[in-house]
């Protein structure tokens, strides 16, 4: 291993990367578009507001009370549908996935069950809804927790069961926060993998790799420079996703040298991976749907989009086979819980695997021509 | 160097397979100190197997191949940085200026003082310093891997195809920088299919075909030994020029140009045949009288012709 030949290509590839102004582009603004992409869409799960259609049918005091709970709960935007249109129609002709229907006689029996305490005096709100929107059900279950908050308020007697939430972290997170290290995590692996593999594809053709095979630069040598050249590649696109993440939606997220810890060990197990898919995916195409057979899996698998306890548990357990998984889990660790022997026992995992693949990724890459 | 090893090069029955395929045949060949060898050959006749062996990027399947007095199979790293190599179809990172793809390959052989301008100099760069790889022309990029395959100062270079595919001025312009690199007294194996380039070149000539060395020695010992001739060619006005030197026993033959060719085996016949055409009253518009070439060597041992021939085929 020689440091003066691992920086001579190093320098090489700085330098030619600085001058491929669209790779450069989209090295840093593929991960701030998923940034600011998942983030606005997982922004409003943390302040969520549904769409909500009423048609008062009653239209008194008591009915306009009763819409002006509904909205107060801080859960709906409320849409007010004229008494006179039928509201099978009206969620068909205005794409709205619910209707809710307040009686006619709301008010008197209102009156009725309050003033005489009658208990057969009683409404039948009505939804009308399309059981094929995916919302609709939460909207449903919502609506149904206030009116049974409504129910237990009129008999007079205060609830036996009660609830109180604690969390396990000791500030309030949103869940962005969860998101962005995961998004790090991916964003590294996608560009490790797919910047070894086009890179290699692309010398192997050009001769370039040819021509290094007559020079004394070594197998070790050629894999550490890119190592190294994507753990600098990784940092920039990192900086630019937490600035991102801090100006846009004002994370609250600990930094520390895990961070650096985790974009290397990510690099060192994907680049290493880009090493042996090249070793037998020799033609640019195939070598790039290697990469993707590879990076989809861990993407949608390993927990940086979706919480993995979604998955059945079939793909709970082969997720946890995933080395983006503990690169996922370490991140979080250290970004969110702050919790160092968990962040330590994970980067022990990734780095056993990442110092398998790279040995696996020497052998791989072979400078010889033939067999 | 011992006395044993006082060739810079010895291939011994060197044989190559890619699998069925015999890519080199049981070739043997010594190249001296200083000289520049060149192996001739059409595309596909073993040329690049061959230097690839010696180069140290290709296993040979069986023989010995010595660079350098050491067994190019086992001291690939003791080889390396003491030869220069210029593979067929050169090619560098394409962002990379001229001065700084010197630089870098200086630096991954470790050399504190190449003389990176003395390089520029030599392959008449000067001007093109600050260009980019991907701006430079087919001849400019054959120059800058010239002068990469030298960074070292190797004792050995190896220049694989190096005109291939350039323009013929392009072509002369690396020549120029070779045949300064033979004035420096460096060793190089050169691989072509250009008999000009061999002829003007090289010390000592192989020619290989189909993975066999068929015939080797300096360009005019090879023509003497396989083409002693004169090829006389006259521009007739009508058919008695023919005719004449037909009676006269002679083999001519017509051209494309209607021209008369005829081989004679001594200066004197050509003054034979033009005196026989001057007492019958025929006329001539012109004629010429030259040596054989070696693209005439080759023809003669392998009964094909030098160039046009399928590109090499590519091991799997």
């Amino acid at each position: 291993m020689s440091p003066r030949i691992i920086s001579a290509n190093l320098v090489v590839k700085l330098l030619n990367f600085s001058r491929e102004k669209t790779t450069m582009f989209f090295v840093i603004a593929f991960p701030i578009i998923l940034i600011l992409l998942f983030g606005t869409i997982f922004m409003s799960q943390d302040n969520v507001e549904f769409h909500l259609c009423v048609q008062d049918l009653d239209r008194t005091n008591s009915s306009a009370h009763l819409v002006k709970t509904l909205k107060l709960n801080g859960k709906f935007k409320i849409t007010d549908v004229d008494p006179a249109v039928n509201a099978t129609q009206y969620v068909r002709d205005n794409q709205v996935n619910l209707v809710l229907i307040i009686p006619k006689d709301y008010e008197r029996s209102f009156n009725q069950r309050i003033d005489t305490d009658d208990p057969n005096a009683s409404v039948t709100i009505t939804y009308v809804y399309d059981p094929s929107s995916s919302s609709v059900l939460t909207k449903i279950q919502i609506l149904n927790s206030v009116f049974a908050y409504i129910n237990q308020g009129l008999s007079g007697k205060p609830p036996f069961i009660r609830s109180v939430e604690k969390s396990i972290l000791t500030k309030k997170y949103r869940f962005i926060e969860f998101f962005v290290p995961g998004i790090i995590a991916m964003a590294v692996m996608t560009l490790s993998l797919f910047s070894t593999v086009d890179s290699e594809t692309e010398l192997r053709q050009k001769g370039i790799i040819r021509k290094l095979s007559t020079t004394p630069i070594t197998r070790t040598d050629w894999i550490l420079s890119n190592i190294l050249y994507q753990f600098i590649l990784g940092v920039i696109c990192t900086i630019a996703m937490l600035l991102v993440s801090y100006a846009v939606f004002n994370v609250s997220l600990h930094i520390d040298a895990w961070l650096l810890v985790f974009i290397l060990l990510d690099v060192f197990a994907f680049v290493g991976i880009g090493m042996i898919l090249t070793r037998f995916a020799r033609e640019a195409q195939s070598a790039a749907a290697a990469a993707n057979a590879v990076s989809l899996p861990m993407m949608f698998l390993s927990g940086s989009f979706f919480p993995i306890e979604l998955m059945p548990g079939f793909l709970q357990k082969f997720a946890k086979t995933l080395p983006l998984f503990y690169v996922n889990e370490g991140l979080r660790a250290a970004m969110v819980f702050e919790d160092s022997m968990a962040a330590l026992l994970d980067a022990a995992i990734i780095g056993v695997f990442a110092a398998v693949v790279f040995f696996l990724g020497i052998i791989a890459t072979k400078w010889e021509e033939d067999k | 160097m011992t006395k044993e090893t006082e060739y810079v090069i010895e291939v011994d029955k060197l044989t190559k397979r890619y699998g069925d395929l015999l890519a080199v045949n049981d070739i043997s060949f010594t190249v001296n100190q200083g000289e520049v060898f060149a192996f001739l050959g059409p595309n596909g006749a073993g040329k690049t197997t061959t230097v690839e062996v010696i180069e140290t990027i290709r296993t040979p399947t069986s023989g010995k191949v010595t660079l350098l007095g050491m067994d190019v199979t086992k001291k690939k790293h003791d080889i390396v940085p003491r030869i220069g190599v210029l593979p067929q179809g050169f090619s560098s990172f394409d962002r990379i200026t001229v001065r700084e793809t010197i630089q870098y390959y200086s630096r991954l052989f470790c050399c504190m003082n190449t003389d990176i301008d003395g390089l520029i100099e030599l392959v008449n760069l000067k001007d093109k310093t600050k260009e980019q790889y991907k701006n430079l022309s087919g001849g400019l990029k054959q120059r800058l891997g010239i002068a990469i395959a030298l960074v070292n100062d190797p004792e050995v270079v190896f220049l694989d195809e190096p005109t291939t595919g350039l323009d013929p001025r392009a072509r002369h312009e690396v020549w120029d920088v070779l045949l300064g690199l033979k004035k420096k007294g460096k060793t190089v194996f050169l691989t072509t299919h250009y008999m000009e380039e061999a002829e003007l070149l090289a010390d000592t000539v192989a020619i290989i075909s189909k993975g066999k060395v068929i015939a080797m020695g300096s360009p005019e010992e090879l023509i003497e030994r396989n083409a002693n001739y004169l090829a006389l060619t006259l521009k007739p006005v009508d058919g008695k020029v023919f005719e004449i030197v037909q009676k006269m026993g002679f083999e001519p033959v017509l051209d494309n140009h209607k021209n008369v060719e005829v081989r004679v085996e001594h200066t004197y016949d050509v003054q034979e045949i033009l005196n026989a055409i001057k007492d019958a009253g025929a006329l001539y518009l012109g004629l010429d009288v030259r040596k054989p070439n070696l693209e005439e060597v080759f023809l003669k041992l392998t009964g094909e012709a030098l160039r046009e021939d399928p590109p090499e085929m590519e091991p799997k």
